[in-house]
């Protein structure tokens, strides 16, 4: 794997605008009980953007993540990956769908835990091999060498047979992203992949990001490394209580915004990270 | 299915119920002088004790009770002592709950803080009441839980007691049953029993905990 | 003490009940762990009633003797048209009192899987299959041996009652012997420490088996596996 200069490729900014957005977010709400935890939230994505979400705690950034891929369930509005509406039926409003259709949906979205969510029970290469042939349906030598040229990838291919105990957190975090990227997904959804992390491994995992978002996978990023947001991120969108507070390009959101609990919340963060 | 057999045969089987239920009672009894008298005894008896203990335990927590209460019930005469079979039952019951119970405590005083008996040796306290007044009453508190159930085990393993004779409901409905050829109502009507007093049982477990709990 | 004459006499015969207590054993765990596990599966489901019914069976089982349940199910059976033969009567009566603790440490041990291990592989597409298979089950493995090693080593004690439904096991034909040789109180003696070396034995595998399970976990922090002492019994 080589390192990534920071500036980004044409590819990028060329697809915006001219096909159906990656996601489409209109509407969508959310309550837990009576508490309203996200409230009419608009937001779209294109191909191959990186959209960080960021905000303080409790804000929503993590449920509104999972609501992309249905883990979370929401009430109100309409998610659109691709142009196909997540979780409910097109044709009966409000009507599940099915569990198979679910499945064919989140196999293009991957998503990658706070927790990493490694199976313990298997190695690194294990890990990375079983959705292939539980869901490609790939046969297990395929699905083994795919699944070791994807460590290779993140740089783990010495730790091919080591179980995720063995591994360091910054380690088991990268076999995680491996595992979703062997799936080829169209849409990756990272949530806060590196606040589990002693501080000196964070640098390794934003690196394998760095190198995904420049190979231009489509990437929504719940995070809190402000760093990561302000070099890679297309668009940021600051969320607050539930709504978006601010949304636009980093410039936009971390320097030019007049929304005062954006500054509020920066502010903090660099008090909070300075010595 | 004759409900009416069920209701002939209802006075026996509750005066039965009522054997096992005091058997058991014995039984656990015995089984708690005997649990913390081992417990007590491997902790501070030195290693000798220990190591008799804990063959105690391991062999009556590894032998099925049946086979434990028939050598009770032969041996007993061996060694001269002869007793009726109520006798034998109660005993072996209660040499196997002793090994059960002295593990709980065993349990129960790793849950106390350590410095609690440095403290009370600091003081001065004499090893006996270090027992009496710190650890025990604690450990008791702590095995509650574990010691009502300890009861609901041993009354549905009076059951077993059965086959020396004692007229509990277990004997008493193969007794019954053996004479009216009924034996599906009779034995349903013997487990209904044994369930609701394991329930009654269970219900003041949770009463006394939750007593023990506030105070 | 034991002359080694009758030994020789017996020898055969206990022998083959010793077999026959084998038999039952293995045959009554694998019986209860299926069907705990079925049930444990039921109980998922959001269907309130079977819930209920699942529920009332386990606490029926767990709240009532084993030697009554044998005996509804060997002499009791035949009033509604079942008619068993006594090892097989003994044989169902381990697995149906087996699989209610099964369910229950099954439940347990199903309720203890890490949600995120789950949702990783939602998120992947896998079927609920697949992922009870793959990733459930092993990671429900690890936390419930020593449960399941622990249950298994109570069915073994309780493979003795059955000979009170003269299930030919070891203990039956040891009574027989008993009877026959007046050699009552050695004969016990001797059963009372084969048995304590069987469970020993079957403790000890077990714990064996707890090992090589979890050997993947060694240097985890969190997720290591507690063996918990052995004081449940049944």
């Amino acid at each position: 794997m080589t390192a990534v200069s920071q500036t980004v490729p044409l590819s990028r900014t060329s697809v915006q605008g001219d096909t159906v957005p990656m996601v489409s977010i209109r509407g969508v709400g959310k309550s837990f009980g009576t508490n309203e935890v996200l409230r009419d939230i608009d937001l779209t994505v294109n191909k191959s953007e990186v959209v960080c979400l960021i905000g303080p705690s409790g804000s929503g950034k993590s449920t509104l993540l999972r609501c992309i891929n249905f883990l979370e369930v929401y009430d109100r509005g309409e998610i659109r990956i691709e142009g196909r509406l997540v979780g409910y039926s097109e044709d009966t409003p409000r009507r599940r769908l099915s569990n198979r259709d679910l499945r064919s949906l989140r196999r293009n979205v991957g998503m990658v835990f706070q927790q990493f969510n490694l199976w313990p029970h298997m190695t690194a290469l294990e890990n990375v091999a079983e959705a292939l042939v539980q869901v490609r349906g790939m046969d297990k030598a395929a699905a083994t060498s795919h699944a070791r040229r994807m460590l290779d990838r993140v740089g783990l291919a010495a730790k091919a047979d080591s179980y995720p105990a063995r591994l360091s957190g910054g380690q088991q975090q990268r076999v995680a992203i491996a595992r979703v990227i062997a799936m080829e997904p169209h849409l990756m959804l990272f949530d806060e992949p590196t606040s589990a992390l002693d501080p000196e491994l964070v640098g390794e995992v934003l690196q394998v990001m760095r190198d995904l978002a420049a190979d231009g996978m489509t990437m929504v990023v719940v995070t809190h490394e402000m760093g990561f947001a302000a070099n890679v991120a297309d668009k940021v969108a600051f969320l607050d209580r539930g709504r978006i507070a601010a949304f636009g390009t980093p410039r936009e959101v971390f320097h030019e915004s007049t929304e005062p609990r954006v500054q509020q919340f920066l502010q903090t963060y660099h008090e909070r990270n300075s010595f | 299915m004759k409900f009416s057999v069920i209701i002939d045969a209802f006075p026996y089987l509750l005066g039965a119920a009522v054997t096992t239920i005091w058997v058991s009672l014995l039984g656990v009894l015995l089984g708690q002088v005997i649990g913390v008298a081992v417990c007590v005894a491997r902790q501070s008896g030195g290693r000798a004790a220990d190591m008799a203990g804990g063959v105690y335990v391991s062999f009556f927590r590894g032998v099925p009770l049946l086979i434990q209460l028939l050598l009770i019930y032969y041996m007993l005469p061996l060694i001269g002592i002869d007793v009726p079979p109520l006798v034998a039952s109660i005993a072996a019951l209660g040499l196997a709950s002793g090994a059960y119970v002295s593990e709980i405590y065993r349990g129960a005083l790793n849950a106390v803080p350590h410095g609690q008996s440095e403290a009370a040796l600091a003081l001065g306290f004499p090893g006996s009441s270090i027992w009496t007044r710190i650890l025990l009453p604690q450990a008791f508190r702590i095995s509650v839980p574990a010691l009502v159930n300890e009861l609901i085990l041993l009354l549905k393993a009076s059951s077993l007691i059965s086959v020396v004779g004692v007229a509990e409901l277990t004997r008493t409905s193969q007794t019954i049953s053996a004479s009216n050829y009924r034996p599906l109502e009779i034995y349903l009507a013997a487990g209904l029993i044994y369930l609701a007093i394991n329930g009654a049982l269970a219900l003041f477990g949770t009463l006394v905990e939750r007593r023990l709990q506030q105070a | 003490m034991l002359d080694l004459s009758l030994l020789v006499q017996y020898g055969p015969a206990l022998l083959r009940g010793f077999g026959v207590t084998i038999l039952c054993w293995g045959a009554g765990c694998l019986i209860g762990m299926v069907l705990g596990f079925a049930l444990m599966l039921l109980r998922q489901l959001p269907v309130k009633p079977l819930r209920w019914v699942i529920r009332a069976y386990i606490e029926v089982i767990r709240g009532t003797p084993f030697l009554i349940q044998l005996f509804l199910l060997y002499s009791g059976g035949p009033s509604i048209g079942l008619r068993l033969e006594a090892t097989t009567a003994g044989i169902l009566g381990l697995g149906i009192y087996g699989s209610a603790y099964f369910a229950e440490i099954f439940r347990a041990g199903y309720q203890a899987v890490p949600k995120g291990q789950v949702e990783a592989a939602l998120s992947l597409g896998m079927s609920y299959g697949s992922i009870l298979r793959r990733v459930i089950v092993p990671a429900m493995l690890v936390s419930t041996i020593p449960a399941i090693v622990n249950m298994m080593a109570i069915l073994t004690k309780e493979t003795v009652v059955l000979s009170i439904i003269t299930v030919p096991e070891l203990m039956y034909e040891m009574q027989t012997m008993a009877a026959e040789t007046f050699a009552t109180f050695e004969t016990i003696l001797g059963m009372a420490l084969f048995y304590w070396l069987l469970v020993e034995v079957v403790s000890r595998l077990g714990r064996r088996l707890e090992a090589r399970v979890t050997r993947f976990l060694t240097h985890a922090s969190p997720q290591g596996s507690s063996s918990e002492t052995a004081t449940a019994r049944a």
